[in-house]
């Protein structure tokens, strides 16, 4: 074998390792050191505090509002992805005619920037002036104008409405990939014994589908659960904080509040929950490989 | 027969689809329209304008600041998608051809940053570039944003790299080429359909990217599009709703035409990625 850098792995791999070592690992020491310190507004460091922090943290009633609420957000748009793309993809996964059309329209949020799509909302969701109001009321499907970002009763299921929304195109390429990996002689192996299409689906469909419906699950759950700008533009965590998640908790407590000690604290709960999903990720990709 | 079966099964299929493809477009048509409504009218809950007004499209540009912010845009998404792909190429190379000691922790590690999304490390990263006198410096955002898709892009180009056949590669050296000589003839062209994806994401990433670009960023002057967009809405008693529409409009549908042109191809892509 030739003798070259271009065969030296680890040259190859050097500057994107050190790279990600710089900026990925230097501030989380940073987020580490300033966890355990008693630190001020200004960000300086007065001295080893233990797990003062922490306790803040916990001892905080909006931090287990926001997990809580983290929860409800992360269930509720992974669990509404998962269960409207299975069809989508099914669907997508047939010829039928403009499905070419269909594909690009149902991939297109993909495309657009979170912040965008999620102003876009907040101006259509406006009470008085808001098109989704006057396209309602025109339909006759409401009565009055309703205040959806004033309260969090409605604010909140609409964000989860759009989370799920924009989560869409990646989950049903997910799926489409594995739909296509299902050899067709099964399909038709299957008719010849005469089974029915929800048969079909529920002995042979599903069952090949699982890997892929369990590493879609992993990934959007790391998604969803980082997901700031949604909440950030519509409502910004309010009114009063009745609509923050841990993200956006966590970016008032730093940049807001200025209580650095607390939002580093919290940074290493959140790392420390994302490094859970990461272990069932690597668990289910193995047992894939395996499989 | 078989046609009317498809014509029926095409009914069908956009009947189930046509909910969720009224709630994709329903953004896009109140962008649209809310963009070209007369400033009189824009808080009038109407669906139509009384007369469109193309010539918000260029108001929108001197009042919304636009330019600057399109510019700064377009250097940290094209810079940052450069430098992702340079490192990630030698590195997705060397660990679908090698094995060598540590390849694993390597894999991990790369794991374990595309899970930790900017968001959770941001106050780290924000004393980082103050320590470093970066703050406001869009050549910093290029630095984090190129690390934070390495990740992706490795494991991208990874699994596209391991269906090349190496045997192609050890054919140029029997010929007497240079390692480089062999990456560079055989190996990159070969390769250019997977680089080409990869770069796309991580420039459509880099382009939509908020939490960072809201931190680093305090000064207009570097701010980029969603973030301008955003400080047009954000905390203000009066907002310009019609010149916002139109610039998050003018900000969205050039990407959202590339988009849906490559969406094919980006999907392919990442199926195979996904599958492996």
């Amino acid at each position: 074998m030739n003798r070259s850098i271009f065969t030296n792995p680890y040259v190859l791999i050097a500057p994107a390792f050190m790279l990600a070592a710089f900026i990925i690992l230097w501030p989380l020491f940073q987020i580490g050191e300033i966890s355990i310190s008693n630190v001020n507004r200004f960000g300086q460091l007065r001295g080893f505090s233990g797990p003062e922090n922490f306790m803040a943290v916990f001892a905080d009633p909006q931090f287990l509002a926001s997990l809580w609420r983290t929860v409800i957000w992360t269930v509720g748009i992974v669990a509404g992805t998962i269960l409207v793309s299975i069809p989508v993809a099914l669907i997508l996964n047939e010829d039928f005619y403009g499905r070419g059309l269909a594909r690009v329209i149902i991939m297109l949020p993909w495309a657009v920037s979170l912040t965008m799509t999620a102003i876009v909302w907040r101006w259509a969701l406006s009470g008085e002036s808001g098109m989704l109001n006057s396209a309602l009321l025109g339909l006759g499907l409401i009565d009055q104008n309703i205040q959806w970002l004033a309260q969090a009763s409605t604010a909140f299921p609409v964000q989860i409405a759009i989370g799920i929304l924009v989560s869409i195109p990646f989950t049903t390429t997910i799926f489409l990939g594995g739909l296509s990996a299902i050899p067709d002689d099964l399909y038709e192996a299957a008719r010849l014994e005469g089974a029915n299409g929800w048969q079909i689906f529920l002995t042979i469909t599903l069952p090949l589908l699982r890997p892929f419906i369990n590493i879609a699950v992993v990934m959007n759950t790391i998604t969803v659960f980082n997901s700031f700008p949604i909440i950030w533009a519509t409502t910004q965590g309010g009114p009063a904080n009745s609509t923050d998640i841990l993200v956006t908790y966590l970016y008032k407590l730093g940049f807001n509040f200025g209580k650095l000690g607390e939002a580093s604290a919290l940074s290493l709960l959140m790392f420390a929950l994302l490094l859970f999903f990461t272990i069932i990720y690597v668990r289910l990709a193995m047992r894939g490989e395996r499989a | 027969m078989r046609t009317s079966r498809l014509l029926r099964r095409s009914i069908i299929s956009w009947l189930i689809l046509s909910p969720l493809i009224i709630a994709v477009l329903f953004p896009f048509a109140v962008m649209f329209i809310t963009a070209i409504k007369p400033a009189t009218e824009v808080l009038r809950p109407t669906w139509w304008p009384s007369s469109p007004q193309w010539g918000n499209f260029i108001t929108m540009w001197n009042a919304t600041n636009f330019g600057a912010a399109l510019w700064n845009s377009i250097y940290v998404a094209v810079l940052s998608t450069v430098m992702s792909i340079l490192v990630s190429i030698p590195a997705a190379y060397a660990l679908s051809r090698f094995r060598f000691v540590g390849k694993g922790f390597v894999q991990q590690f790369l794991l374990i940053s595309q899970m930790l999304s900017p968001i959770v490390l941001v106050i780290g990263l924000f004393r980082l570039l103050v320590a470093l006198k970066l703050l406001d410096n869009l050549n910093a955002v290029v630095f984090v944003y190129a690390t934070f898709n390495i990740a992706f892009s490795v494991w991208m180009l990874q699994s596209y790299f391991s269906t090349i056949p190496k045997d192609l590669e050890e054919a140029a050296w029997m010929e007497g080429a240079t390692p480089w000589q062999a990456l560079r003839k055989v190996f990159l062209p070969l390769a250019l359909p997977a680089v080409t994806v990869t770069a796309i994401f991580s420039f459509i990433n880099a382009w939509n990217e908020f939490v960072i670009a809201l931190t680093m960023l305090r000064n207009q002057a570097s701010y980029t599009l969603p973030i301008q967009v955003f400080s047009l809405v954000a905390g203000r008693y009066t907002v310009e709703w019609h010149h916002v529409m139109a610039a998050a409009f003018v900000a969205t549908i050039p990407i959202a035409i590339v988009f849906a042109w490559l969406q094919r191809y980006l999907v392919r892509g990442l199926a195979l990625g996904a599958v492996k």
